[in-house]
């Protein structure tokens, strides 16, 4: 079932005007743990995934009682070895398909939403090694993952943030007002999806095609089409989720459930790595705080004198990374590179400003209403580049770019 | 005990950015600190966890950067885990 779908968006109508009719919470944990299940039924295409499905949630949850129970170091890499190059194996990335035997792809599963629970999983297992996570239970644990509000696209939630509505399930909308505004809220995601982004996608299926048919385009229609290309499927991209998230979160709104806000008017961002905290944000934060922090406090801790300098390492694997989860094809390797290259040239330049004219100076240039608009107009245009390379494959983008240059020069 | 875990997180403050005049109250945040961003904030951590010989999980890491915490919750969770 799709979350923008008719059934999606009446059953969320039904079940929401009688949820807390419901006397108690376990009556209502009970109600959307059924839901979780039959929309996870509609994803799960045969038994061969329900298999590999079942293997990876029992897994993470046995892992993370170990873990609880005994603070083993290897226990939990060995786990994370193993998850993430499963992982690899069932998106068959490019790179592991050029470099590994054909015969481990032949058989592979597809599970829609696993790349949103491996999140979670690595998560729960790092923070309960670390001591940081409590009543964790089977029920928590699998209504957790299958949460159908965060289950196919996120938002990335913490189990902990999780539990803190979940555990209670009262009604957390007071009065009618913000109830209506959580209902708006669906149907403005509705109308994100449906209307605006799908506009934005034939507007950019337009510009494709003529660009990659063998008739010649003129000059001025050539630089149009590219440009129509390159704003527009920033602005579907936008709109198709940030409606996704406006559906979720309002939807789960309604049921008790608090779900953390992924965007926060990204366009405006000054330069990658404020984008990053505004654009699909739960992901930028998971990727700071289980990639980005252990890896720059494990270089830091070892050589305090070089960390400045190998920050900018940090940050680059950190958004290559990043990219590179979102598809298994070498343009999103190029999606990566680009991602990793802006925020630790954002980081280059910040360090830049400091050294040239201090703390002051930095605040200085930070506060000019002048120097922040060239500089959200210029990470806008960055973010468009980068997103060029989202839709369709490498060469395919490539050959684009070529013949769009090649006329303009 | 209060008073001594206060001086000392004070002196890892003064260290990391490098203002020896610097005074901890309760209610400051990242933003009553200068050049207090994302990376300062790990080697902050870092010199804390050196200093005061105690580990702070990444959870907490990225709970101590959340609206609504200030110093006197960082001194808090510095004073639970030193016991």
């Amino acid at each position: 079932m799709n979350v923008c779908s008719i059934e999606w968006v009446v059953c969320l109508l039904v079940l929401s005007a009688f949820f807390f009719c419901l006397p108690s919470p376990c009556l209502r944990q009970g109600l959307l743990a059924v839901c979780n299940l039959a929309f996870v039924a509609t994803l799960v295409p045969d038994v061969r995934a329900w298999i590999a499905l079942s293997g990876f949630l029992i897994s993470g949850y046995l892992v993370a009682k170990m873990l609880q129970a005994h603070s083993r170091r290897w226990v939990l890499v060995t786990y994370l070895a193993v998850l993430v190059s499963a992982f690899v194996i069932l998106k068959q990335y490019a790179f592991a398909v050029a470099l590994l035997p054909a015969s481990l792809f032949h058989r592979v599963v597809a599970v829609v939403g696993l790349s949103y629970m491996l999140f979670r999983q690595i998560q729960l297992v790092v923070d309960a090694y670390q001591g940081q996570i409590e009543n964790l239970t089977v029920w928590n644990y699998l209504n957790y993952q299958l949460n159908l509000f965060g289950l196919v696209a996120g938002p990335i939630q913490r189990y902990q943030q999780f539990l803190e509505s979940w555990a209670r399930l009262e009604p957390i909308l007071a009065g009618p007002e913000p109830i209506l505004r959580a209902y708006s809220r669906v149907f403005i995601g509705v109308l994100k999806i449906s209307v605006v982004a799908a506009a934005c996608l034939a507007v950019f299926d337009h510009c494709h095609d003529a660009l990659t048919a063998t008739e010649p385009l003129t000059r001025s229609k050539s630089i149009t089409m590219f440009l129509g290309l390159f704003y527009f499927y920033p602005a579907y991209i936008y709109f198709n989720f940030s409606g996704y998230c406006d559906m979720v979160i309002g939807g789960a709104s309604l049921f008790g459930l608090k779900m953390p806000e992924n965007f926060d008017r990204p366009f405006f961002a000054r330069n990658m790595i404020d984008y990053w905290t505004r654009w699909h944000r739960t992901l930028g934060f998971w990727i700071r705080d289980y990639v980005f922090t252990p890896m720059y406090m494990a270089i830091a801790s070892r050589w305090p004198q070089k960390a400045a300098s190998l920050a900018f390492l940090c940050y680059f694997v950190a958004l290559f990374l990043t990219g590179i989860w979102h598809g298994s094809t070498w343009n999103f390797v190029m999606f990566g590179l680009l991602n990793g290259l802006g925020v630790a040239a954002a980081k280059l330049w910040e360090n830049h400003l400091i050294k040239k004219s201090g703390r002051q100076g930095l605040r200085k240039y930070l506060d000019s209403p002048r120097i922040r608009r060239v500089a959200v107009a210029a990470n806008f245009h960055y973010v468009c580049l980068t997103i060029l390379f989202f839709p369709v494959g490498m060469a395919k983008t490539l050959q684009i770019i070529k013949r769009v240059v090649t006329q303009m020069i | 005990m209060v008073e001594l875990i206060r001086n000392e997180v004070q002196q890892v403050f003064r260290d990391v950015f490098g203002d020896p005049q610097l005074v901890l109250r309760d209610d400051m945040t990242a933003n009553d600190v200068e050049g207090w961003d994302s990376l300062q904030h790990l080697n902050l951590v870092i010199a804390m966890e050196k200093r005061l010989g105690i580990k702070f999980a990444t959870a907490e890491i990225s709970r101590l950067k959340e609206d609504g915490q200030n110093i006197g919750t960082l001194l808090e969770m510095v004073k639970r885990k030193r016991g």
